[in-house]
């Protein structure tokens, strides 16, 4: 057979395959929706139809919600007043005659007087008007109200001027800067403002008026709104103040789209109005917005991957001429596709481009990944149930709480949702960033679905084998020689990269005189587990004969492949995270981030421990469960001490 | 067609099948019998590749049991076939048909020429409202859509009414003229007597006896004679009906009951034969409790013999 020959082959059997797991995916399609009752569906449809028609027509109508405080406070206001207009834009409130007689009756619950210009000498320096209330609590209300209403008018005002540094004079930017970088005298809670202007304790800048025109002096003034400098800022910033001198550029709140600023208040520069403390909101939002929908999408594709396995249905399609692989790819294609779309769609609402979504695409492949190795052991759909609550938990919390200190630290990007964070906020992702975040999540899920498929075949679907059984199954279908141990181990690595730095993560929060050692140990013990759980399962098949020879020889393929991949982990260079403390604990004694006079030793330091510790555990391994425990206890005290030694040496 | 050479599958101390060996040729009914956990199942899961077997091997139309090729020359219809409920026959045909590839016109043809040949009406009607023998059909019919030369049948019949059974063995039977190999199922031993060519009894994983019928019926069975008298004499027992029975196993000791019947003043007034089925043989083989008449000799058979009767009224 020729090359063209050979390649042709290769073509057309590649087409079958593709046209077979079109098929499939197609025949998946049509189940997961028949599922559901045709007239259910035709209902839910009404009903978005008509929510969004409802939805679409108050908000055209400016009615979207009939508040029950619409005009409840009357406000004394003359016709040629300027408040006139603040007062039709808000709901609550609703003009009257100007009357103190009707005030004093009750029949309109605040005044508007005229406004007093200032005066030489102490006190306000800026136009106030006055505002009489009514007596009383709903008096008190009505003035509340009004504050609100003029707040609102003015800012909604500034942002229509056309000239943008006329309504902002000042611009602040702020940069968030490590904490370590401040020294130890670095005010924990106060602003470091840079420039020239006021600190940040100077609060409501004293010397000049606000351009939000909300102060407020206790007799019901309000000072008028006629621009000014800026505060310093929120708590723990730094920031810069511009001048109109310095020309500065038109503030961009931080984001494009107007969800987007409400995701993330004025972003990292701004008028000092539009600059806000960091706060989570946005990444809770995101978290929901893209996981939420990724819930409902596992709970379809885990019951249809159980239901082959529960009735026995699959039994067929294994005995058809498609490959396993096709089956899951075919079975998995239109939920991946479905989760694709609607993080696609949501991405494009909340202002993110082509990265968010190839940021929360890796998230959305392990969710689906780990569902499908979670329905392969679920023994019943109670089961079943357990393992995606655990999974939808575990991986929200991954995912969500890093990206909480998206400005904070480094950590945050071992969560994807932290770069859609970073793109919203106008940051630049570099390719190192998304490799870093993404990176483990691609391999896991591509993992986990290798996993699953080698038991998608009779033996594994269909029977009632305990988790725990079915694990070593899974493990073991993918064990041929010596070889194959050191590739699964060097595909363990995610896992390992994953677990390390939620453990990072969790306790960077304590004393590091606490987390460091308690690190180095958690450290030890998820890589001597790594190294070693498939190797005991490969014995308990009896895949691999008992020997010591073989057991040490196993023991030695896994530990290079540990440490051939752990090689991989230098992307974590390529964001700075072992320049944290915590980092260089986790990272450092796998050789990364050393000198080069120290690099030699530690090349070779590593290769020695993961394949002395991995033979350990293999002998233990060899004969049983308990035995396979002790000698795990065993290797991770051996790793955990030398990863001591190497921070205490190096550190 | 097919050939098994040591086929062996263990697990873990438990040995499912232990070393089975056979052959099977083309247009050949073969039957596999055996007591639950005989091995039976798990011997058809390796033939049709779905269950890799521990040791041995087994080739299936010329490939290695479990090659995707030879699943193409495949039809295999599981004890139990759960069909996708919420398609119809037709749309539930054309999705295997496609997976095995059979171009459209051609699996529209084969389907429509199946389905008439099972006598299978609504066929586009959702299969989780048809009958269970409805549902059989059409799991057979879903075995035949890539037109296999090899078909492996696991309980074809199970649970289905007496008409459906017959309608579906009938069927079973026609493939042989079809010349497909069809490996067969079944805990009905009537069923396996009376479809297949040879057959193969397991227990414990192991293959206890193999032939033709009529060969295991003859290596394994004896024929025995129930001789009926109107006198009591030795070695009778009286019956329900006033007579007295004697159980022997030649001809030589029907003689000889006869005589002492004419002797006593009496006379032999029935002879029957037994032959023994299949069941009867594979029980004794398998230690199974209930007694063959050839060793119930002092008590009442299970059920009278009603193979080969003699009317003797006339015997000397």
């Amino acid at each position: 057979m020729t090359r063209v020959d050979r390649l042709r082959t290769r073509l057309t059997t590649a087409g079958r395959r593709l046209r077979r797991v079109a098929r499939i995916a197609r025949w998946e399609l049509g189940q997961s929706t028949s599922s559901y009752n045709r007239r259910t569906l035709a209902v839910i449809a009404v009903l978005v139809v008509v929510v969004a028609s409802v939805g679409t027509s108050a908000v055209a109508l400016g009615v979207a919600s009939p508040s029950p405080n619409t005009d409840i406070y009357r406000v004394g206001v003359a016709d040629n007043s300027p408040y006139n207009a603040v007062i039709d834009d808000h709901a609550s409130l609703t003009a009257r005659p100007p009357d103190r007689t009707a005030l004093a009756t009750g029949e309109i619950d605040l005044l508007i007087g005229g406004v007093r210009q200032p005066a030489a000498g102490p006190g306000p320096r800026s136009p106030t008007l006055l505002v009489e209330p009514a007596d009383g609590e709903k008096g008190d209300a009505a003035l509340t109200a009004f504050r609100s209403a003029v707040q609102s008018y003015n800012d909604r005002a500034m942002a229509l001027e056309p000239n943008r540094t006329a309504a902002y004079p000042v611009i602040v930017e702020l940069q968030y800067i490590p904490q370590s970088t401040l020294g130890p005298a670095a005010p924990t809670n106060a602003g470091n403002l840079t420039g020239d202007d006021t600190s940040a304790d100077d609060a409501d800048g004293g010397d000049g008026t606000d351009t939000d025109a909300n102060d407020t002096d206790t007799n019901g003034t309000i000072s008028d709104a006629d621009g000014g400098t800026a505060d310093g800022g929120g708590d723990n910033t730094t920031g810069t103040d511009r001048t109109e001198g310095d020309a500065p550029p038109v503030a961009d709140g931080g984001g494009g789209s107007l969800l987007d600023r409400a995701l993330f208040g004025g972003g990292t520069s701004g008028s000092p109005a539009e600059i806000q403390p960091p706060f989570p909101f946005g990444s809770l939002l995101l978290a929901f917005l893209f996981l939420v929908p990724m819930n409902f999408v596992i709970q379809s594709y885990g019951s249809s991957i159980l239901n082959e396995r529960i009735s026995r249905r699959g039994e067929l399609l294994l005995v058809a001429p498609v490959e396993r692989l096709d089956i899951v790819a075919g079975k998995t294609l239109p939920y991946a596709a479905i989760a694709v779309a609607v993080t696609a769609v949501i991405a494009a609402a909340i202002g993110g481009s082509l990265l968010s979504v190839a940021a929360v695409v890796p998230i959305a492949m392990t969710f689906l990944a780990a569902t499908f190795l979670g329905a392969m052991f679920a023994r019943s759909f109670k089961e079943l149930t357990f393992v995606t609550i655990t999974i939808t938990v575990f991986l929200t919390s991954y995912v969500f709480i890093p990206s909480i200190f998206t400005n904070v630290t480094p950590i945050a990007l071992i969560s994807p949702l932290t770069l859609v964070v970073m793109e919203l906020q106008g940051e630049a992702v570099t390719l190192g960033s998304y490799l870093f975040s993404t990176g483990p999540f691609y391999t896991s899920a591509g993992v986990l679905f290798l996993l699953g498929t080698g038991v998608y075949r009779e033996e594994d679907m269909f029977s009632q084998k305990p988790v725990p059984l079915k694990f070593l199954d899974a493990l073991d279908a993918r064990l041929s020689g010596i070889r194959s141990v050191g590739v699964l181990t060097a595909l363990f690595l995610p896992f390992v990269f994953i677990a390390e730095l939620l453990a990072i993560a969790v306790l960077f929060v304590l004393p590091i005189e606490v987390s460091i050692p308690l690190m180095l140990v958690v450290i030890a013990a998820v890589e001597e587990v790594a190294k070693s759980v498939h190797v005991f399962a490969g014995f308990e098949s009896d895949r691999f004969d008992r020997s010591v020879r073989t057991a040490l020889l196993l023991g030695i393929a896994s530990g290079i492949g540990f440490f051939v991949a752990e090689k991989f982990t230098a992307v974590a260079q390529l964001v700075g995270l072992p320049n944290l403390q915590l980092g260089e604990a986790a990272l450092q004694p796998a050789g990364i981030g050393i000198t080069p006079s120290t690099s030699l030793l530690l090349l070779a330091g590593p290769l020695v421990l993961h394949t002395v510790t991995a033979g350990v555990a293999a002998l233990g391994a060899r004969k049983n469960l308990r035995w396979y425990l002790v000698s795990l206890v065993a290797a991770t005290a051996i790793h955990a001490a030398y990863n001591f030694g190497v921070v205490t040496l190096y550190g | 067609m097919i050939e098994v050479s040591g086929l062996r599958k263990t697990y873990g101390d438990f040995a499912a099948v232990v070393g089975s060996e056979f052959e099977i040729d083309r247009g050949e009914i073969f039957g596999v019998v055996g007591p639950n956990g005989a091995g039976k199942t798990t011997t058809l899961k390796m033939l049709a590749g779905l269950i890799e077997p521990t040791s041995g091997t087994a080739t299936v139309a010329g490939y290695d049991a479990g090659d995707p090729e030879m699943r193409h020359q495949l039809g295999f219809l599981p004890e139990e076939s759960p069909l996708y409920e919420d398609m119809t026959a037709r749309s539930y045909l054309r999705f295997f048909a496609d997976l095995y590839d059979v171009p459209r016109e051609v699996a529209s043809e084969r389907i429509e020429s199946t389905l008439d040949r099972l006598d299978l009406d609504y066929r586009d009607r959702r299969l989780g409202d048809v009958s269970k023998g409805m549902k059989r059909k059409v799991a057979i019919a879903r075995s035949l859509v890539n037109d296999p030369d090899v078909l492996i049948y696991d309980e074809p019949a199970s649970g289905l009414d007496p008409l459906t059974t017959n309608s579906v063995l009938e069927f079973t039977e026609e493939l042989r003229e079809d010349d497909k190999t069809v490996i067969f199922s079944a805990h009905n031993l009537y069923h396996v007597e009376s479809v297949c060519d040879r057959v193969v009894i397991m227990n414990e994983g192991r293959i206890i006896a193999r032939g033709s019928v009529a060969d295991i019926r003859e290596q394994y069975g004896e024929t025995t004679y129930h001789v009926y008298s109107d006198t009591a004499l030795d070695g009778t027992d009286p019956t329900a009906d006033g007579r007295h029975r004697a159980v022997v196993e030649t001809m030589a000791e029907v003689e000889a009951i006869q005589a002492a019947a004419t002797d006593a003043g009496g006379s032999v007034t029935d002879i029957r034969t037994d032959e023994p089925s299949l069941e009867s043989i594979f029980l004794e083989l398998t230690g199974q409790q209930m007694p063959s008449p050839r060793t119930a000799r002092d008590t009442e058979p299970a059920s009278e013999p009603t193979t080969d009767q003699h009317e003797v009224e006339d015997a000397p």
